[in-house]
Formats: structure tokens, C-alpha cells, sequence
């Protein structure tokens, strides 16, 4: 019996060794995504290793240097000071930390009760239990995200906690529908009823019959979320209703710099195409995964 | 036809009851006095008291709701604390100068994006189609407020072409307001001066707003067509003879632009939203501004009625975008309907 | 002057592994007044061989690499685009095999039907049709293919149709002009059986009404027995054998066709039918000379080398096999 378990448990791993293959296989037929990969990665180390690849680390905290504000680029400073003197490319790469950052904890938070309340709603097809969840799911997409968000941060503190919060109270509708609509498809499918019948409980059928066949258009979403994210947050502090001062955040960087345009123009344009960049980047690997994901027709 | 948008227009119904009272909760529950917020900070205590309980704060919660629906059942969405006028004249004063903003992008984006799009889909694999997918990419990675900063610094401070403030230069005296859109009021005024002027203004703030729809949906379009320009329909168009004017632009058409059609219903959250830092940038006096000025300086009845009023705009257009795709897919008709026309 | 004549057509397809040579050398021909069979297995190119006729290849991928289509003595290969047009539309004419794919799902019948008329006389000195003569013609040519209730037809939609009603629309669609060649390629095969006899009936009935010659493709030797007076068997990209249907499949010379024969279940005599051994061949590295050697049980050593040119087995029959080399 030891045996065959064993048996089946490398079968398996083999088996997953091949589909990952596989599934880099398609990935790099699209250079850019390939491309995208790679400035991911980077931009995450950058931002994972910010103190100490950075060369002014002290700027990103509260520091003034009046002498030195207003410097255009330079060997000494890559993207020039700001207004009052801080390197624009350490805030860059401080800033890139707290992007990653918003993303990641609102993806976390926000789209596992998403995923769960789709499973739940396209399960339960057609009782109350569906039609209670989607119409709450339908109030909180009746307005774009970026109202609601703007409405409950102005209401709250700003702060980094509470636009995360904002922003992951909002995300988890996106995931609801989206696996709703996946989840109630599979529901009349065959080994649904054949689990039911077997007498498997209802978390098992959620969660291990349903769900992996949800996974691919969810992985896929939560990639390119994460640059929508980033955007938001990038509005949200262009605002003014993100994190606060002397936090770097990318967007309220780019909405003090450009009160000096066009003279100094850096400390605008770098934060701005350091936004663009790294969600380029993740709608790049985003489309990537859809193409893993894709079935293709010979 | 008819029953369906009577259900559509019941459940939007229903979904803004359950947004006003989830946003009406939030905007209660935040700590601060309203009723001091209004009066400002040299009001005495008992005028702040008095306040209270003519703002109703004193009654539950249910109670509040109540009062605040009747109000709103009888066109009295409370008096904005920040401007200290009734929220219905500030929404007449400035919705329309968004919506100006917001067709003049809209129109921009179709002729652009879907211009571009069917040729590069019709040429597929040209340099058109390279260059464009690229500049599609990078629109649809650009912030709306990015994209409005640069326009405003590569055309408007150094090459000077287009201002980038307001609607009508400062000096400029405004004609009198008959649609709310500052072109055709100077045109019906008489004035092409205005116009004229009105329009430059309206260049920069447009074009930022229609960036991202001409990268998403141009895009999608090309797909669609490519995907069309393939399928055995069109084939068949070719063998009995039609001219291809005719196939390209009616057969090809539209079931090409049902996808594209899809996307801008969902798409028109993302131009809301783009709205607020547009008119953030461009300084332009519409109701994405006045909503970002209201939530920063915790306006509460105004946010809720801006919250409200979007929420209305954006089930609307749900609704119209979907009747249009109804039109455009006869099929989606026909299979809702359980297989007869 | 035969009607149509495909001379030695040679086309390639070009995918992300190679070159297909899909089509080595057909030679084809019909005559005026005439019904000519095109069988062979599913791959061997028919439809290829129809699309190049019309000229409505997908080029690139595909492309001619060489050979004539002549069509009254011109060929159609080297015409003008507006001279395809007008072949397309006063000449030649075409049912395809997917009536649901035929037809464009978001346009009702009557638009489809109404603008192929509208657009039929076009160019050539044809006066315009009246509206009202558009509709009657287009009722004229539903009501022939025996479709009940044609002004009903008119207003709905490919998907409101059954399988048999979109067919007998694509029928109503190419004989709405008057044609001198229909190309049928497989018109039934995704069709129930029960309606398939039915439309080929009227289809037969059709062609013999407005006098037009056809070529019918098909895998079905029963379709071509009692629908073709001459028969082309087609195999991998090549024509193996061409004469009287009848005779062909009485007296088979080609080994290809004879394989076909006997697969072919009889209701009487012996048992079980025999396919044909191996399977068709890899069009990115074809069998050198006769394509169908590695299959074939008479195969002898020139049959690797050459290709075979035809050899007269009776009497307007003909087999491409060295087996009848003198």
C-alpha cells in the first residue's frame, strides 16, 4: 500500500515538473513576457533589497538638505533631488517597495474571500445563497473602484494601512463574479455530481474538485491586478489620500514634481515612468499567462 | 425587449438603494461632527447643538436614512458644508462641464482607437499593426494622470500648442450658459471666438482621458478582426461575389466591434475614474473635481450624493451598452429568449 | 474546350514547421453540361483544390507554386481582381460543407441573400435590380430549394435554422445567379442523414433546371454513383485516377481507388470491409515519386522514383500508375 502511494506521489511530481515545463514553454514563445519577467524580478529585488543597494537610504525617510534640492541628474544623484534635496532614484526604488507592498497585501486580502464567495454562489446555483451573494457583489461593483476607494479613505485617516484596506475591501467582487462564473459552469458538469454522489462534503468539492479549475483565469487576473493596483494606489496618493509625507509613494511623488514643471523636470518624469514600467511590466507577464493558459488549436 | 430593461432598470434600483445605504453607514460612522464641520469652528456650543438636531444627527440611524431618502425622493440632496449651496446646483453648475470633457474623450477614442484598430487588424502583422500594438501597450500602463502631466509638458509648456487650465482662458468672459458645453454656447452665442477657444481647452484633457480606451479597445478590435478575417463566413461573402467595400465594412464590421462593444460598457468605470485626475491636472471646474474636493474636505452630503449620482450614470450606461449589444448580436437576442426571434 | 481545366497545380501551405506541398500536380477537368465526382479521403485537398479555383486560398499562408486554372481557355490564376469578380459572380459558383459556418450569424437570411443579388450585376454592364425584383428572386430561389415558408426565412437568422434549412439557404445563395459551374464541396456531409438524400435530390434537381455543370467533392461513393456521369479519385494532393463513374468503380485500375472499392460495405456478398493499410502521408516530407507507394501492394522500385504520369486503362479512363506502363 506504502508502495503504491509512493508510486502515485512521483507520478504526480513528475507530472507537475512536465506541465511546469510546459507551461515555460509557451511562456517564452512571447519575448515580451519574457521581458516583463525579468524587469519583475528586478524591480522586486530592487525593492526587496532597497536599504542597501540604494545610495541614499536616509532620503527616504524625513531628511532635508536645502543645498542640495533642485539638482538635475547626475553621476551623484541618477535622477537628480528633489525640492527639498532628497535622491529621486532612492525614493524611486523605496517608492517601487511600498507599490509592491499595497499590491501584494491587497491581493492577499482581497481575493481569497472573492474566490471563496464565488465557489459558493456558482455551487449553489440558483437558491438564495447565490442570488444574496451576487446582488451584494452587484452593489459594490455599481461604481468604479476608484470612487468607492477615494470615498472610504477620504472618510478614514489617509494612510498606507487604510488604503489598503480601502482598496481590498473593494477587490474581492472582481474575484466573486469572475469565479462564479467559472464555478457555475463546472457545476453541471460530470465529476461534480459524481463527487456529490460519492458523498464528498461540500468543502472538499468546493475546494478540491471546483477549484483547481479555476485557478488558471484567477492566477492569470492577479497578475495584471497587481498593476491595476498599483495604479490605484499611484491615483489614490496623486490625490493626495495615499501614504503621507516623508513616505516615498510613487504617485505623490509625481504630483509634487510636477508643481515644477518644466523646469525640474525629474523629479516628475522618473517617478511617472517608474509607474509605467512596472505595470507595463506585470500586464506583460499577465498576458504571458494567458497564453500559458490558453488551449491551443493545432 | 421591453420586459428585460424593465428588470435591468428594477435591479439597478435595487443595487443603488443598497450602495446609498452602505455609503450613507460609512459616511455616519466616521468619527467627526458634522454638525460642526458645517458651522465651522467659531460657532458657539449651542448653535452646534441646535445644528444637530436640525441635521437630524440626534435620531438613529434607520431615522437618518429615512430623512435623507425623502430628500432625495423630493430633488433636496442636502446643502454641500464646503460650498454652502444645495448639492443640486453644484451638480447642475458642473456636470456639465464634465460631460463636455467626457464625450468630446469619448469621441476622440472611437474614431482613434477604432480607426487604428481595423486597420491593424485588417493589415495584420504590418508595421502599422507593430507600432500600434506598441503604443497600445504603453497606453494601457500609463496612468491617466501621467499621461495628462506629459501632454501637458511636451505640448503645452515647451512646443506651447494647447493650454493646459480650465475651459476658457481667465480673461476670457464666458457666454451664457444654455447646454452647460462651453463649445456650443459660444457657437449659439455667436461667438466662434469662444468656441474656438473652448475647444483648444478641451484638447489636452480629452486626449488623456481617451488614451487608455484607444489602446484597450482599438486592440480588442484588432483581435476581433483578425479572428473574423479567418472564419468561413467571410470566405463564403468573397466566393458569391460581394464588393469588398461591402464585405470589410458591414460584414467584417459587425461582428468585429460586438467584443469592443462589451469592453467600453466596463471600460466607462475606468473613464469615470480617469475623469477625477484629469480634471485634477487640468484644473478643469467638472464634477470629478468637485467630487475629489468634497471627499478631501469630508463633505458628507455631497459625497454621498456624488457617490449616488455616479452610481446612477454608471447603471445607465451598463444598461444602454448592453440594448446596443443586443442590437448588434442578434444571437444574444435570440438565446435569451429561448430560441425564437 | 472543356469548361474547366486545372492544369499540373502545385500548392504549398507554409506553417511554423515547413512547407506543405499539399497539391502536387492535380489535373482536372469539366465539361459543359457535364456532373464530375471529386473523391478522396478527408486531407487529400480537395477543398484546396475549390478554394484555388475561386481563388479564395488564404494567401499567405498558402500559395500557388505552379499550374493553370483555365476557365473557358483563361486562367483564372493570372486574372485581375476585378475579373475574379466577375467570374465569381456571373460564372462560378460554390456550397461549402458547414451550413452554420457558411452564414453570417448576425445578419438575417434576407440581408445575405438580398446584397449577393445586389451586388451580382455589378461592373459588367448588368443593369441594377429593382428592390422589389431582389426580393422576388431571392423568394424564387427559396422556395426552389424547397425551403417552406420562404418570407418567413427571410427575417431570421443562421441560428434560428436547422442544419438542413442553412444548407438549403447556401444552395438558395449560389443559385440565386445563374450559374455555369457550381463547385459542391461535400454540401451534406455535416448534415443528418435522414436530410442529406433529400438535398442532394433537390440539389440535383437544381443543376438540372439551369443546365450548370458541377463538380461534386465528396468521400462518399454512394454520393458519386448516382450523381456524377465522370469520377476523379484523389489521393494526398494528386489526382490517381479519372474516368467514367461507372467504370471507375466497376473496374478500379489506380490500387488506391481499388483499396476505396473495398472498403466500400456491400449489402450483399461477402463479410466484412477491408480498409487500406497506412495511414495518409506527412505533407512536410511527402513519399518521394508516387505518393501512395509506401501503402501500395504492387509497388515496385520506380514507383519510389518517379511521380507517374497518366496511363490510358480503357476507354476515357485513365490511371496515374506504373503498373499500366507499356
Amino acid at each position: 500500500m506504502r508502495q503504491e502511494r509512493k508510486a502515485d506521489f512521483l507520478a504526480s511530481l513528475a507530472q507537475r515538473r512536465r506541465s511546469l515545463a510546459k507551461g515555460w514553454y509557451k511562456f517564452s514563445r512571447n519575448p515580451l513576457s519574457v521581458i516583463g519577467l525579468v524587469v519583475l524580478v528586478l524591480i522586486g529585488l530592487a525593492a526587496g533589497l532597497a536599504p542597501h543597494i540604494t545610495p541614499y537610504p536616509a532620503h527616504a525617510r524625513a531628511f532635508t538638505n536645502f543645498k542640495e534640492a533642485g539638482l538635475p541628474p547626475s553621476g551623484e544623484h541618477l535622477f537628480g533631488t528633489d525640492r527639498i534635496g532628497r535622491d529621486v532614484f532612492t525614493r524611486v526604488i523605496f517608492g517601487y517597495r511600498f507599490s509592491l507592498l499595497l499590491g501584494i497585501v491587497v491581493l492577499g486580502l482581497g481575493v481569497a474571500p472573492g474566490v471563496v464567495l464565488g465557489l459558493l454562489a456558482g455551487y449553489h446555483r440558483g437558491t438564495w445563497i447565490e442570488t444574496a451573494i451576487m446582488r451584494v457583489t452587484d452593489v459594490f461593483l455599481a461604481v468604479p473602484p476608484l470612487v468607492l476607494a477615494l470615498a472610504i479613505t477620504a472618510m478614514l485617516t489617509p494612510n498606507l494601512l487604510n488604503e489598503m484596506f480601502a482598496i481590498a475591501l473593494l477587490w474581492w467582487p472582481w474575484y466573486c463574479r469572475l469565479v462564479f462564473s467559472v464555478a457555475s459552469s463546472l457545476r453541471s458538469q460530470f465529476f461534480v455530481r459524481e463527487a456529490e454522489l460519492s458523498g464528498a462534503s461540500e468543502s472538499h468539492i468546493l475546494f478540491r474538485e471546483m477549484l483547481p479549475n479555476c485557478l488558471a483565469p484567477i492566477l492569470t487576473k492577479m497578475t495584471l491586478d497587481m498593476g491595476i493596483v498599483i495604479l490605484l494606489g499611484a491615483s489614490l496618493s496623486f490625490i493626495g489620500l495615499g501614504v503621507q509625507p516623508p513616505t516615498p509613494c510613487l504617485g505623490t511623488m509625481v504630483a509634487d514634481g510636477a508643481k515644477r514643471l518644466p523646469g525640474e523636470w525629474w523629479s516628475t518624469i522618473f517617478p511617472a515612468l517608474a509607474i509605467v514600467i512596472v505595470i507595463l511590466a506585470f500586464n506583460l507577464v499577465g498576458d504571458g499567462l494567458r497564453d500559458v493558459f490558453s488551449v491551443e488549436e493545432v | 425587449m421591453a420586459k428585460y430593461i424593465g428588470l435591468r432598470l428594477a435591479q439597478s434600483v435595487f443595487v443603488l438603494f443598497g450602495l446609498s445605504i452602505i455609503i450613507f453607514f460609512i459616511a455616519r460612522v466616521v468619527p467627526g461632527d458634522p454638525a460642526r464641520a458645517a458651522l465651522g469652528f467659531l460657532a458657539t456650543r449651542e448653535q452646534v447643538e441646535k445644528m444637530r438636531v436640525e441635521m437630524h444627527l440626534d435620531k438613529s440611524f434607520p431615522e437618518q436614512y429615512y430623512y435623507w431618502l425623502r430628500n432625495v425622493l423630493h430633488g433636496d440632496l442636502g446643502t454641500s458644508v464646503y460650498t454652502k449651496q444645495p448639492v443640486t446646483a453644484d451638480l447642475r453648475r458642473y456636470i456639465p462641464a464634465t460631460l463636455e470633457l467626457i464625450l468630446f474623450a469619448t469621441l476622440i477614442s472611437l474614431v482613434l482607437g477604432q480607426v487604428t484598430g481595423i486597420l491593424a487588424g485588417y493589415f495584420r502583422n504590418s508595421w502599422f499593426d507593430g507600432v500600434s500594438r506598441l503604443v497600445s501597450y504603453l497606453g494601457i500602463a500609463t496612468p491617466s494622470f501621467v499621461i495628462a502631466i506629459l501632454l501637458i509638458f511636451i505640448f503645452s509648456q515647451i512646443f506651447r500648442l494647447a493650454p493646459s487650465v480650465g475651459r476658457i482662458p481667465i480673461m476670457m468672459t464666458a457666454p451664457p450658459t444654455v447646454t452647460g458645453f462651453m463649445v456650443l454656447d459660444g457657437l449659439i452665442a455667436g461667438r466662434p471666438d469662444v468656441a474656438w477657444v473652448a475647444l483648444n481647452h478641451l484638447i489636452l484633457p480629452a486626449f488623456s482621458l481617451a488614451m487608455i480606451h484607444i489602446a484597450q479597445e482599438g486592440r480588442i478590435t484588432r483581435t476581433s478582426i483578425v479572428e473574423n478575417l479567418d472564419k468561413d463566413y467571410i470566405t463564403m461573402h468573397k466566393v458569391h461575389g460581394l464588393r469588398t467595400s461591402r464585405i470589410v465594412f458591414k460584414y467584417l464590421l459587425r461582428p468585429s466591434i460586438i467584443p469592443t462593444v462589451t469592453v467600453m460598457g466596463l471600460d466607462f468605470a475606468f473613464l469615470m475614474s480617469n475623469a477625477f485626475m484629469v480634471e485634477l491636472v487640468f484644473m478643469w471646474p467638472g464634477f470629478a473635481r468637485y467630487a475629489v474636493t468634497t471627499m478631501l474636505n469630508k463633505d458628507l452630503n455631497a459625497m454621498v450624493a456624488v457617490v449616488v449620482v455616479i452610481g446612477v450614470t454608471f447603471a445607465l450606461v451598463n444598461l444602454l451598452v448592453d440594448i446596443l449589444i443586443m442590437w448588434l448580436d442578434p444571437t444574444i437576442r435570440i438565446q435569451r429568449r429561448g430560441g425564437s426571434a | 474546350m472543356a469548361l474547366l481545366e486545372v492544369k499540373d497545380l502545385h500548392v504549398g501551405y507554409r506553417i511554423f514547421e515547413g512547407d506543405l506541398h499539399v497539391l502536387h500536380g492535380v489535373r482536372l477537368e469539366v465539361n459543359e453540361g457535364e456532373r464530375v465526382g471529386l473523391v478522396g479521403e478527408t486531407g487529400c485537398g480537395k477543398t484546396t483544390t475549390v478554394k484555388s479555383i475561386l481563388r479564395v486560398l488564404p494567401i499567405p499562408p498558402a500559395r500557388v507554386m505552379s499550374g493553370e486554372i483555365l476557365y473557358r481557355g483563361r486562367d483564372v490564376l493570372s486574372m485581375r481582381p476585378h475579373e475574379v469578380r466577375d467570374l465569381r459572380r456571373r460564372e462560378i459558383t460554390a456550397i461549402f460543407q458547414d451550413p452554420l459556418q457558411a452564414l453570417n450569424p448576425v445578419f438575417t437570411i434576407g440581408t445575405q441573400l438580398r446584397d449577393i443579388l445586389k451586388d451580382s450585376t455589378l461592373h459588367s454592364g448588368g443593369r441594377r435590380l429593382a428592390k422589389k425584383e431582389i426580393h422576388s428572386r431571392c423568394i424564387t430561389a427559396l422556395e426552389e430549394t424547397g425551403m417552406p415558408d420562404p418570407e418567413r426565412i427571410m427575417t431570421n437568422y443562421p441560428i434560428q435554422l436547422s442544419g438542413g434549412m442553412r444548407q438549403r439557404v447556401c444552395i438558395a445563395e449560389a443559385l440565386s445567379r445563374k450559374a455555369q459551374l457550381l463547385l459542391a464541396d461535400e454540401p451534406t456531409t455535416n448534415l443528418d442523414v435522414t436530410i442529406q438524400d433529400q438535398i442532394l435530390r433537390k440539389l440535383d434537381e437544381l443543376v438540372d433546371e439551369k443546365g450548370s455543370s458541377v463538380l461534386m467533392i465528396t468521400h462518399s461513393m454512394g454520393v458519386v454513383r448516382d450523381l456524377t456521369q465522370r469520377l476523379h479519385v484523389m489521393y494526398a494532393g494528386t489526382i490517381v485516377e479519372v474516368g467514367p463513374t461507372k467504370v471507375v468503380m466497376a473496374h478500379p485500375a489506380h490500387p488506391y481507388t481499388q483499396g476505396l472499392m473495398r472498403s466500400v460495405p456491400r449489402l450483399t456478398g461477402a463479410g466484412i470491409s477491408e480498409g487500406i493499410p497506412g495511414r495518409i502521408p506527412n505533407y512536410l516530407r511527402p513519399p518521394s515519386g508516387c505518393r501512395f507507394h509506401p501503402r501500395c501492394e504492387h509497388a515496385m522500385p520506380i514507383c519510389e522514383q518517379e511521380a507517374p504520369p497518366f496511363f490510358d486503362v480503357g476507354e476515357s479512363h485513365l490511371a496515374a500508375c506504373f503498373l499500366y506502363r507499356r
